[in-house]
């Protein structure tokens, strides 16, 4: 870290931090552009924007983990460079990821310190532990931010919103560093808890007030309505807003937010989404914890996309129609017929299809060729008994390359080495190429996907509901929901809020994203 | 106003300090769970007193016990700290056998090599140590997984072994040296358990107390959020490594003061018996939970069952299948209660 000492009598009153025209970006995208933004002492900043609006490269290049292109960031009055995840914390700036980052075997006390312990500190002193001192430490910084947590629990037999709780303490021990008000970011700490822990950590969070300064970020608009003195929204990398919490309407934020409107745009009442029996109905699913209550249906040929935030309980819920995670109540039926004890492989002997979002760790196999990733789930006629038709086999990714105009188009080239948008495009057609597909979910099949692959796999996914599979998709934006389904279901919390039939309705996303919040 | 709020607040808290209370018994750092093998190990106690009256619970059965347990113990501290940080440690035996070796040749024996007195002993120490470092650096800076770099210098241990005996007659130690050390008395009980006790004391304060233990555990929870914390994560990997591999050496020179002359197959049976006790004392393989009395524990539960199956007169030739199958039954009580999380198992 470089500190070009500006003066030190404006330390008392220059903000925690300043950032002056920051810029990043990764290749042609820039994530963020063109930034200037002022955290004032004592304050709750929040920080709102859709997903890729660019809040948590933001995020990173304020805890050292990008580095800005261009831009100066101040903290305390000080120019600041931060090369390193520990430069940020030598500069008073502590943050509480998202994941959770304590070590769960050990005590509050030792994650508190961690960060000090592997440098010097005199509780660790020659690196021999002194419990009391350790332990006395931990208690006083939970004191300052009033969390009566034990500090000689282990981890693992705290609730959730007690290790929120001890990484704030231990991001705060940033002050330690900087003799002056530390800033804490937050990123998205409430997702992982329930609606009542939410109000305690809400409540912790207005009294770090007292302590230094805040950067909050949600997804929830009443949240950071309730908790923050002012609100920065962030869209396509630049902040678009800054508004102080008492002037200003949850209505406002999510205008400013997504900026233009998109309505869907109407269906035909045809035959697409006709009275056919459906293909793919979910009765009351719930798993606890997850979802709760879920049914829908879907037709052979009819697309049905939920949307929601993180921690809707989408992710699991398409999960469990899959067979890949358990479901505590409720029925799935495949083609009129309940399933019963569900597995994948099952699944996917009915003719059911996965697409996951982790791509590269559960949709593929990298090592293999594109080839055989493609008649890894139904191998058809290139197998003969135990015994693979390896012509036959070469013969089919041939066809199916051109189709979806895989590059470089040759099927013996081993799948890792693809691009992301051509690995997705193999990864659809394992599934598309089953003669008996009839439902295909699809989690996020445009994640990270350019627009030209985006396009191909969305004439894909027509393809296959008009060759009569059902469609189940959970879309990375808004708009693609609007442009893909026939029917959209929204989901917060684990249950439906609202549904919209698209045949009918013609919903905004601002319909849509206020039941997401 | 400000102090309604702040009583509420106080309340609230209170609350769920309260319920916590309840719930879990928090930092208790006694554990029921460990009960289990506490009393597994009594029940043979028991079991094998009553089927030898005469001859289990005699003073020299029991100095024969903690004699036999003495080496796996002294190797079971460095193979805990090992597998608490998720790794392994395959390479004892081979590290025992060059250790041993270059004890016998650099003391007096029949060879009639050099005498460097109680250097050797530390002679024998630092190559352990070396082979430790090797495997630590080739685990940590090439990354190669453990399970095969000690793989490969257990039979690296081996070959310089093998080496130093070359080709002439077996060095033997001479009577009245310190070759009937380890069996002597000291309070009633054989030095090398007296030797074992301090090592698996020393190993158990250093999980404790220090910072190469603390990290151990936290490397062994999650490597990646470990770095994050600002743990030097191959730095302390290749600390742990060296320190197995001088625990495995100061066993090799034991076992062959028991012995009483050079052998490069001095360690036998250590690896099978040490990684059994870490894993049946409730150390879990992944890593992060466990410790090293726990090993212990392990180490007795198995010696006394060797020990009390042979008084028995169950055939030395079971003995092998017994002990297989009693550690696929501690792996499999222990991991019982999460196996359905276990969704890949390799």
């Amino acid at each position: 870290m470089t500190m070009t000492n500006g003066a030190s009598t404006s330390i008392l009153d220059a903000p925690t931090l300043k950032l002056s025209n920051v810029t990043k970006s990764f290749g042609p995208v820039v994530a963020v552009n063109d930034i200037s933004l002022e955290i004032p002492r004592n304050e709750v900043v929040g920080l709102i924007g859709e997903n890729g609006a660019g809040k948590s490269t933001l995020l990173k290049i304020l805890t050292g983990l990008h580095q800005p292109d261009s831009g100066v960031i101040e903290a305390n009055g000080n120019r600041v460079t931060f090369r390193r995840p520990q430069d940020a914390v030598a500069a008073g700036i502590g943050v509480v990821h998202q994941e959770q980052s304590l070590l769960t075997n050990l005590s509050v006390a030792e994650n508190i310190a961690m960060n000090v312990a592997s440098s010097k500190d005199r509780a660790t002193r020659f690196g021999i532990y002194r419990w009391g001192r350790l332990n006395r430490e931990a208690a006083e910084i939970l004191d300052r931010i009033g969390a009566k947590i034990d500090p000689r629990t282990i981890v693992s037999q705290l609730s959730f919103v007690d290790r929120q709780m001890v990484e704030i303490a231990r991001a705060l021990r940033v002050d330690e560093m900087v003799h002056a008000a530390p800033l804490v970011i937050l990123d998205e700490p409430t997702s992982v808890l329930e609606r009542n822990e939410t109000e305690i950590l809400e409540r912790e969070i207005r009294s770090l007030k007292d302590v230094g300064s805040v950067i909050f970020v949600s997804h929830r608009l009443d949240e950071v309505l309730r908790i923050c003195d002012r609100i920065v929204v962030m869209r396509h990398g630049e902040i678009v807003a800054e508004r102080r919490t008492d002037a200003v309407s949850e209505d406002e934020l999510f205008r400013l937010m997504i900026g233009h409107e998109s309505r869907a745009a109407k269906r035909p009442t045809g035959d697409r989404s006709g009275r056919q029996q459906p293909v793919l109905e979910v009765k009351g699913l719930r798993r606890d914890g997850a979802f709760k209550d879920v049914s829908l249906s879907a037709a052979p040929g009819h697309c049905v996309a939920i949307v929601g935030t993180l921690g809707s309980g989408r992710e699991p819920l398409c999960r469990a129609v899959f067979g890949a995670e358990p479901f505590d109540a409720g029925t799935i039926e495949v083609g009129g017929k309940p399933v019963r004890s569900w597995s994948v492989h099952k699944a996917v002997s009915s003719g059911v299809a996965y697409v996951p979002s982790e791509r590269r760790v559960e949709g593929m196999v990298g090592g293999l060729t594109g080839a055989e990733n493609l008649t890894l789930a139904h191998p058809g006629g290139t197998r003969r008994g135990p015994f693979l038709k390896r012509r036959a086999r070469a013969k089919l990714a041939e066809q199916w390359y051109e189709r979806l105009d895989v590059r470089p188009r040759d099927p013996r080239m081993r799948l890792g080495r693809l691009s992301g948008g051509n690995q997705q495009k193999v990864v659809m057609a394992k599934w598309l190429l089953a003669d008996d597909l009839k439902v295909l979910v699809l989690d996020h099949p445009l994640r990270g996907l350019d627009p030209g692959a985006a396009e191909t796999v969305n004439a894909q996914i027509r393809a296959a509901c008009e060759g009569g599979a059902a469609v189940l998709l959970l879309p990375d934006t808004l708009e693609e929901a609007l442009e893909m389904a026939d029917e959209i279901l929204v989901m917060r919390d684990g249950e439906v809020t609202a549904r919209f039939d698209l045949s009918i309705d013609s919903p905004t996303t601002l319909d849509l994203l206020e039941k997401m919040v | 106003m400000t102090d309604t709020d702040s009583s509420v607040k106080q309340t609230a808290t209170a609350d769920r300090a309260g319920s916590r209370r309840l719930e879990n018994p928090g930092h208790r750092r006694f554990e029921w769970k460990s009960l289990g093998e506490l009393g597994a190990l009594i029940v043979l106690l028991v079991v094998f007193t009553a089927l030898n009256p005469g001859s289990f619970l005699t003073g020299a059965n029991v100095r024969t016990v903690l004699d036999q347990a003495s080496q796996p113990l002294i190797v079971g501290v460095g193979a805990t700290l090992v597998i608490l940080m998720g790794s392994i440690d395959l390479s004892v035996e081979g590290v025992m056998g060059a250790a041993g070796m270059t004890f016998v040749l650099l003391s007096a024996n029949s060879r009639h090599t050099v005498d460097l007195g109680p250097w050797a002993i530390v002679a024998a120490m630092l190559v352990g140590i070396a082979l430790g470092l090797l495997s630590g650096l080739i685990h940590t800076r090439l990354k190669v997984p453990s399970f095969i770099v000690t793989l490969g210098v257990w039979f690296v241990g081996l070959g310089i072994a093998t080496l130093l005996f070359g080709e002439s007659a077996i060095p033997f130690l001479p009577d009245g040296s310190l070759k009937s050390w380890p069996t002597n008395h000291t309070l009633g009980l054989p030095n090398s358990f007296w030797l074992a006790a301090v090592v698996v004391v020393a190993g158990a304060l250093v999980a404790r107390f220090t910072r190469l233990g603390r990290f151990t555990y936290a490397i062994g929870n999650n490597e990646e959020i470990a770095r994050d914390n600002g743990v030097p994560v191959g730095r302390f990997k290749l600390y742990v490594f060296v320190f197995a591999g001088a625990c495995s050496a100061l066993a090799g020179v034991l076992a062959t003061l028991e012995l009483g002359a050079g052998s490069t197959t001095v360690g036998i049976g250590n690896l099978f018996l040490t990684i059994a006790a870490v894993v049946i004392g409730g150390t879990s393989l992944g890593g992060g939970k466990g410790g090293i009395l726990r090993t212990a524990l392990g180490v007795m539960l198995l010696t006394v069952l060797n020990n009390g199956l042979i008084l028995t007169g169950v055939s030395p030739n079971l003995q092998s299948a017994v002990s297989g199958t009693v550690l696929i039954l501690a792996i499999v009580a222990a991991s019982w209660p999460n196996r359905s999380s276990l969704r890949i198992v390799k």
